[in-house]
């Protein structure tokens, strides 16, 4: 079933940002990694699927449910990115509001409240005013309130940000858990380890439009990039291979004795063989050759880099 | 709507708003009691028998001029309490970002936004209540009252009607506005019916200025008090509460100026009350309108 659909979503500001034309689909049980930079877009799509700003141009719904209707926002669990819950309450008092605002019968929500603050690890001071709470405190809390609903979606805007490494530690181990449980997890993080390890689909906005969409995989694997260790080397043969093979080569490191670290950007894997052999037949030694393993980071900084973006300097 | 009622109530609690209020309340009150037995209580020197009628009216016009000193200051408190406790309800609450978590969850906007304004009018009607009954409670240690049940309750209602009418405009100018421009807004606008009425007042008072620019002046201060009725609602409370009409006819109690520069005696047309009725309904129905359609 599908848990979220866009069709051409978009928003325009009077300051000319916003986002436009963003289509994705994220299935039921899915994680899905939203990311671009700062100013990217991301938060205002976020913001229209959880109904706090209204959409300028295009559809979406959660679940069938238009987005914003009563229908879609009691499926969905936010925790948003800037926020502040009533500072003159206690934990325990905002997530009962939340669980209020849910709906929850009070008998379910006595059992579950308790329950929740424990399992985000701020159970101790859960008779504390939020006012006394620290930044990672409260996104603790925004975690509990987001859960209290039991929601069969959760938008989760940088929901470890605030965290020191123990934090992102169990926020992570807790997102794994909920993803087993079932539920569709929308995250939108900086953090692309936690993102690389919890989703199953990433898509890249910038600039408020979506650059690329797709599983983990497939956006790791669109380029089999080859790492080449070997001896005998000058730089005149870098220029040689490019011309002779068309493919994008890189120096990664070169040492004076001749040795040098080359990187490839093959078509296919089959193309390897065939480099290998030009390699040997220049007259230099090839001493390793293995597939380099790209990590979402440096997929990000790749696809980004050169690209002009709102947010910060590229 | 009633999670939120309940919510305003524990903020208004919470954050020492009512217990702050009721401690300056009960420092006025203390210079109120100061003041009116001062006047009150220059009645028994006139040497006056307990019998004579005349003691009973110069007793009640003393009873008039207290209470009319306790409302002048009681209609500033009610109003800025009012005006502040609601002027940042939207803005600042998005701009802190405690709108952000909350309103995505099943409750319709209409309803946030209704269990808000019941919050902040039933806090503003209550207080408007105890600072009403001990205005008159302490003007009646020392001088005559008014003691008409029904004349209480409606002189009541119209000074506890500006808490409706002010975080009515309050909360639709927050919808609009910053919270601080909120504020501004709010205040200026109150202060610009204020002076609609002391305008009005003024030109009663004075037949030179009546002769020359009566006219400009009526006109003016008509806009004024049309575009903040606050004042004006007061005015009606103070002719409600003292029967006027009825004082004038039998007693012949006549209000001097300085009465009626504290309200007394000018009240505008029985129309008004309705035109501020209107005006509350708008702004509370233009507040909501706004509301549902606002980027949060």
């Amino acid at each position: 079933m599908i848990a979220i659909q866009t069709e051409g979503l978009t928003k325009r500001f009077d300051n000319g940002r916003g986002c436009s034309d963003v289509s994705i689909t994220v299935r039921e049980g899915e994680a899905f990694g939203f990311l671009g930079p700062n100013g990217a877009g991301k938060s205002t799509c976020v913001k229209m699927l959880v109904g706090l700003i209204f959409p300028t141009e295009g559809r979406a719904s959660l679940f069938g449910e238009p987005i914003g209707s009563l229908s879609a926002r009691r499926l969905l669990g936010y925790l948003p990115e800037l926020y502040r819950y009533q500072e003159w309450l206690t934990g325990e008092e905002v997530v009962r509001l939340h669980a209020q605002m849910c709906r929850l019968p009070r008998a379910e929500a006595d059992r579950r409240v308790p329950q929740l603050l424990e399992r985000v690890g701020i159970g101790l001071r859960s008779r504390d005013r939020v006012k006394n709470y620290s930044k990672g405190m409260q996104q603790r809390l925004g975690l509990a309130c987001a859960l209290v609903g039991d929601p069969r979606i959760l938008f989760l805007d940088e929901p470890s940000s605030a965290m020191d490494p123990i934090g992102r530690s169990e926020v992570r181990e807790l997102l794994h858990e909920l993803k087993a449980q079932g539920k569709t997890i929308f995250l939108n993080s900086h953090l692309m380890e936690d993102v690389e390890s919890l989703c199953n689909r990433v898509a890249l906005l910038n600039n408020g439009r979506i650059l690329q969409q797709g599983t983990v995989e497939e956006v790791l694997q669109q380029r089999p990039v080859w790492r080449l260790r070997v001896g005998g080397f000058a730089p005149a043969l870098l220029d040689w291979l490019r011309g002779e093979t068309g493919l994008a080569f890189r120096l990664a490191a070169s040492e004076p004795d001749g040795s040098a670290v080359l990187e490839a950007e093959l078509e296919n894997e089959e193309q390897a063989g065939w480099l290998h052999a030009l390699i040997l037949d220049q007259g230099m030694t090839l001493y390793e050759s293995t597939r380099a393993k790209t990590r979402l980071e440096e997929w990000f900084v790749t696809e980004l880099s050169g690209k002009s973006h709102r947010g910060e300097k590229a | 709507m009633t999670i939120i009622l309940r919510m305003t109530w524990k903020e208004l609690l919470r954050k020492r708003v009512l217990l702050l209020t009721l401690f300056m309340t009960v420092l006025f009150l203390i210079a109120y009691w100061f003041i009116a037995s001062a006047i009150g209580g220059e009645v028994h020197r006139y040497g006056l028998s307990p019998d004579d009628p005349q003691l009973l009216v110069e007793r009640y016009s003393r009873g008039m001029f207290i209470i009319s000193l306790g409302f002048f200051f009681g209609a500033f408190v009610v109003a800025f309490l009012s005006i502040f406790s609601s002027s940042s309800v939207i803005s600042g609450e998005a701009e802190l970002g405690v709108m952000q978590a909350l309103m995505p969850r099943p409750l319709p906007r209409w309803q946030w936004y209704a269990g808000r304004w019941l919050g902040y009018v039933s806090f503003g009607m209550g207080y408007a209540l105890v600072l009403y009954a001990a205005i008159l409670g302490v003007a009646g240690m020392h001088a005559g009252v008014p003691r008409d049940m029904g004349t209480l309750f409606i002189a009541y209602l119209l000074f506890a009607s500006v808490v409706p009418l002010l975080v009515s405009v309050s909360m639709l100018g927050s919808g609009f506005l910053s919270a601080i421009g909120n504020g501004v807004f709010m205040t200026m606008l109150y202060g610009g019916g204020w002076l609609g009425g002391m305008i009005d007042k003024l030109a009663a008072q004075f037949a030179s200025l009546q002769e020359t620019v009566g006219g400009s002046l009526a006109t003016i201060s008509g806009l004024l008090s049309l575009a903040m009725p606050a004042d004006g609602l007061q005015r009606t409370m103070m002719d409600r509460l003292f029967n006027m009409d009825a004082l004038r006819q039998f007693t012949g109690i006549q209000v001097d100026s300085l009465m009626s520069m504290l309200g007394v005696g000018s009240a505008p047309s029985p129309a008004f009350l309705w035109y501020a009725l209107a005006y509350t309904i708008v702004a509370f129905v233009l507040g909501i309108w706004r509301f549902q359609r606002k980027d949060l």
